[in-house]
């Protein structure tokens, strides 16, 4: 499974203080409350005197088209009792900015400066554009005291994460478990219940459902599948929750090299795949009459267009259209063009079955019609940590666990964001894809506050990506959880669907009194570098990032952002 | 015997040497560590100088001559405590490996000692009434033991004292993972033994199958000598006979084939260890091998071959102890 982290670093870095040098009259900008749907320039305020008493900035500097001011509460410190300050989200910013190898920086670059405010509690982040999406800004900060050079902490965090400001706070951590303890410092009111939650890596599903039932693990959090639900069925103690979120599976085709940089030849293979049929065999045994997701890459709401993605599958027009531009068949069957005949590999991850009979199913079919497909899979870490950033396959298969704001459309499929020298090889665009007028569309859609404006532009984005057959969408998958109800208790099943998973384990109840509640997971992270590729997988994220790292919104279950008690209060959003 | 260690010793050298200058170029050929590397690191692998940093400081140039350049490199790095760190993750090799070495140590020595143990003293019971119902029992029991891979027991053993018990008494019996129950740091003897029950069952099913066997036909060849019906015929007693002469002399290949297993255990019991998620050498493998990681798979291979040379050593030396004629010199 993949996050879109664009989002969560872009969290990161906004939460700096921001210079404010050289900003305009104060007097006569306009702001919103972070959370408020206004549009720019609605609601006049008081201009702020941002640099005061700030010695430390970080930031290119320029003339401002956005400030956001965040009022840290005078309680927050972190798991060692120090206080987080601005200094912390300056650090946050240029970790995001400067390391070798981040991940993504989309937002953080639209950042000119971040600095203290009238205090080391304040933090003012000026823009060089409006950035809609600054609720996925600074949503974990690296705590500055922690590393020795905030401009590049690639080689930090390997094996120990040294600081918390959530909960609890990381203990141990090794190849064969990750030990948390209560943060004693911690300042809210939500604080850890339970004296020890240990989260452990299980081989695969199989596996970590053996544990459950074996009683060695409490809960996990596995991809859906009857067979999950039967395994299970004969423990009355074992109980099983469905939620449908942010998840969606698709088909990716990495453009940018190898045959589908060829958009004939990529649109005739992807006019060639029978969705309904991968629908009916793969999807609907796992939900009765599962439909294809035919908004794109994003789920139903507010910013799908459900039409955008329907009746792909049309063999003929793909013949007709390969013999119109030179391709033919060869003596094994294949389409071939200057008499070769392009291998498509296949990516998934090794033991996912469901992918595995996606691959069992498809392949032969699409060897049929033409196409040389060969399964080339390897295990997660190596997707996702490698081969995805790498754009190192041709198709691929894979879920994306979608953020509440759309803005990780930008960072997975914007022109800039594709891994280059340019852009220091940050950037999750996986696919390749460049179309530089839904790029432009992208970028649109982050500098505009009006939710429906807003959603216009990613509509119309995502109707290019559709012609450019960049990916087709397959199921919105549901997420689920599965736990021991005579081994741990309270709010197990209420944020199964947030962004951030099981993110509130701390309000769990230790139910048979061992003292821990033990977490199995499906994917184990190779470091714990929270910038770095280390990150690029939602387990990453879900087992160390989230739990430790908080920042100034949270996700919710529900799809939306919600103040961290972090803040004192909303930060104020100015457009100048 | 005190020369014959010291030259022994002494040809280990230049066998280790070459030994791991083969697996050096074949590990090098085979992992590819430089394309590990740019996998492991897709962004750093697209900045040609920071590549170039990494083939200078890893030893990874081309050629021939980059390969025995290379080698020496590691080599000096190897022998003076400077190990390459891991690809995946950068992180020293040396801690992970040690306690992987020690794990499995602590799994197959104690897994050999059950294992051997029980097959000799099935061996024997079998030897002393050959064609009876015991022996028949023991030869069906070992080629039972032989047939049952441990990927198949293991998890039949999981299924029935972890999942099935669970479900009838509540708790399982026996763990089915790792060293340590979750949650639990340090050491602690007891617990350790609790999670090594299954594991060291698995490995010594087929180890007593093994030795069963090796057992019974080497007693049976001794207790059919000349040289112990000249014993009998001298009015020794049966017992004397059995313990004095004919085990000690059946315990010679018995010896040497015990040596060369615990030596070979060092390698890693993979199956085992992949089935019960237990940390050791046979883990350690299977990722670093997956990974590609040549700075974790070339350390792992000295001490595996360390390993079999010095228990080679000890297996002569024992060879030795045990019959008086052999000399060694």
């Amino acid at each position: 499974m993949r996050t879109s982290k664009g989002s969560k670093i872009a969290a990161l870095a906004v939460g700096l203080s921001l210079i404010v040098a050289a900003c305009g009259d104060d007097k006569d900008a306009s702001s919103t409350t972070a959370g408020s749907e206004t549009t720019a320039g609605s609601e006049t305020t008081a201009g702020s005197e941002t640099t005061a008493g700030s010695e430390t900035t970080a930031g290119e500097g320029g003339e401002a088209a956005m400030r956001i001011t965040y009022d840290i509460a005078e309680e927050a410190v972190w798991d060692d009792g120090s206080p987080i300050t601005a200094d912390d989200f300056i650090c946050t910013y240029e970790a995001v900015m400067n390391t070798v190898g981040s991940l993504s920086t989309v937002g953080y670059d639209q950042i000119l400066t971040v600095a203290a405010g009238e205090s080391e509690k304040q933090v003012v982040v000026e823009f060089k554009t409006v950035y809609a999406p600054y609720r996925g800004l600074f949503s974990g900060l690296v705590k500055k005291a922690a590393v020795a050079d905030c401009n590049d902490i690639s080689g930090d965090f390997q094996t120990e994460f040294t600081f918390s400001n959530r909960p609890y706070k990381l203990e141990s951590w090794d190849e064969t478990q990750a030990i948390f303890v209560p943060n004693e410092n911690y300042w809210g009111e939500d604080k850890a219940v339970t004296s020890k939650v240990v989260i452990v890596p299980k081989a695969d599903q199989e596996t970590e459902i053996a544990s459950l039932l074996a009683s060695e693990v409490d809960f996990i959090y596995p991809q859906y599948s009857p067979e999950t639900a039967d395994a299970v069925a004969g423990d009355a103690n074992v109980k099983v929750s469905i939620q449908f979120g942010g998840d969606y599976e698709g088909l990716y085709f990495q453009q940018q090299e190898g045959p589908f940089a060829d958009p004939i030849f990529r649109q005739a293979f992807a006019q060639s795949i029978d969705v309904d049929s991968i629908m009916e065999q793969i999807y609907s045994p796992i939900v009765e009459g599962a439909e294809q997701l035919t908004c794109g890459p994003i789920v139903p709401g507010r910013f799908c267009d459900e039409t955008t993605v329907q009746d792909t599958y049309d063999p003929e027009g793909a013949a007709a259209l390969l013999e119109e531009n030179g391709w033919a068949k060869d003596g094994s069957g294949f389409w071939a063009k200057d008499g070769e005949a392009p291998e498509i590999r296949w990516m998934i991850n090794t033991g996912n079955t469901r992918r595995e009979g996606a691959q069992a199913f498809l392949i032969p079919l699409m060897q049929a019609a033409g196409f040389n497909v060969v399964a080339d899979n390897c295990e997660a870490e190596c997707v996702f940590q490698q081969r995805l950033p790498s754009l190192d396959y041709d198709l691929g298969m894979y879920i994306s666990t979608a953020p509440p704001d759309p803005q990780y459309l930008t960072s997975s499929f914007a022109c800039d964001q594709i891994p280059t020298e340019e852009n220091n090889f940050a950037g999750q665009n996986s696919q390749g894809w460049c179309n530089q007028e839904a790029t432009d569309l992208l970028y649109k859609a982050d500098a505009t506050v009006d939710l429906d404006e807003r959603a216009g532009y990613i509509k119309d984005a995502i109707k290019l990506m559709r012609e450019d057959w960049v990916m087709l969408p397959t199921f919105q998958f549901p997420k689920s959880g599965l736990y021991r109800t005579d081994k741990v208790g309270g709010p197990v099943e209420d944020e199964l669907n947030n962004y951030a998973a099981f993110n509130n384990f701390h309000q769990w109840t230790d139910v048979d009194g061992d003292g821990q509640i033990v977490i199995g997971a499906e994917q184990w992270p190779g470091c714990l570098n929270p910038i770095t590729e280390c990150a690029n997988s939602s387990w990453y994220v879900w087992t160390i990032s989230f739990p430790l790292q908080m920042g100034v919104y949270d996700t919710t279950n529900d799809g939306d952002y919600k103040l961290t008690p972090m803040m004192a209060s909303e930060p104020v959003v100015e457009t100048l | 015997m005190l020369r014959f260690i010291v030259r022994r010793l002494l040809w280990a050298i230049p066998t280790l040497f070459i030994v791991t200058f083969v697996v050096y170029c074949a590990l090098r050929l085979a992992t590819n560590p430089l394309a590990s590397y740019a996998r492991a690191n897709p962004r750093i692998a697209k900045q040609p100088e920071k590549m170039a940093q990494y083939i200078e400081e890893n030893g990874l140039w081309p050629g021939i001559t980059g390969y025995i350049r290379g080698y020496f490199l590691w080599l000096r790095g190897f022998l003076t405590g400077n190990w390459q760190v891991s690809i995946k993750g950068s992180r020293p090799v040396w801690p992970n490996l040690k306690d992987a070495l020690i794990n499995t140590l602590r799994l197959g020595i104690m897994a050999s000692i059950v294992g051997i143990s029980i097959g000799l003293a099935l061996g024997i019971f079998a030897a002393l009434k050959p064609g009876r119902l015991r022996d028949t029992a023991v030869n069906t029991g070992a080629l039972i033991g032989f047939s049952i891979q441990p990927f198949i027991s293991a998890v039949l053993l999981q299924l029935f004292f972890a999942v099935q018990w669970a479900k009838w008494f509540g708790e399982p019996l026996l763990p089915t993972s790792g060293m340590y129950p979750p949650g639990h740091t340090g050491f602690d003897p007891v617990l350790m033994l609790k999670y090594m029950i299954l594991p060291v069952i698995v490995v010594s099913i087929q180890t007593v199958a093994a030795y069963s066997r090796y057992m019974r036909a080497s007693l049976l060849d001794v207790l059919n000598s000349d040289y112990l019906r000249t014993a009998r015929s001298k009015g020794i007693s049966e017992r004397r006979v059995l313990v004095k002469h004919a085990l000690r002399n059946a315990m010679v290949p018995i010896v040497t084939l015990a040596a060369l297993d615990v030596g070979a255990i060092v390698g890693g019991l993979i199956i085992s260890e992949a089935i019960f998620e237990y940390p050791g050498m046979g883990m350690f493998f299977l990722t670093a091998e997956s990974n590609g990681d040549f700075p974790e798979l070339m350390p792992w291979m000295v001490i595996v071959t360390s390993s079999v040379i010095l228990f080679n050593l000890l297996a002569d030396l024992a060879y030795a102890w045990l019959d008086p004629r052999i000399r060694l010199d």
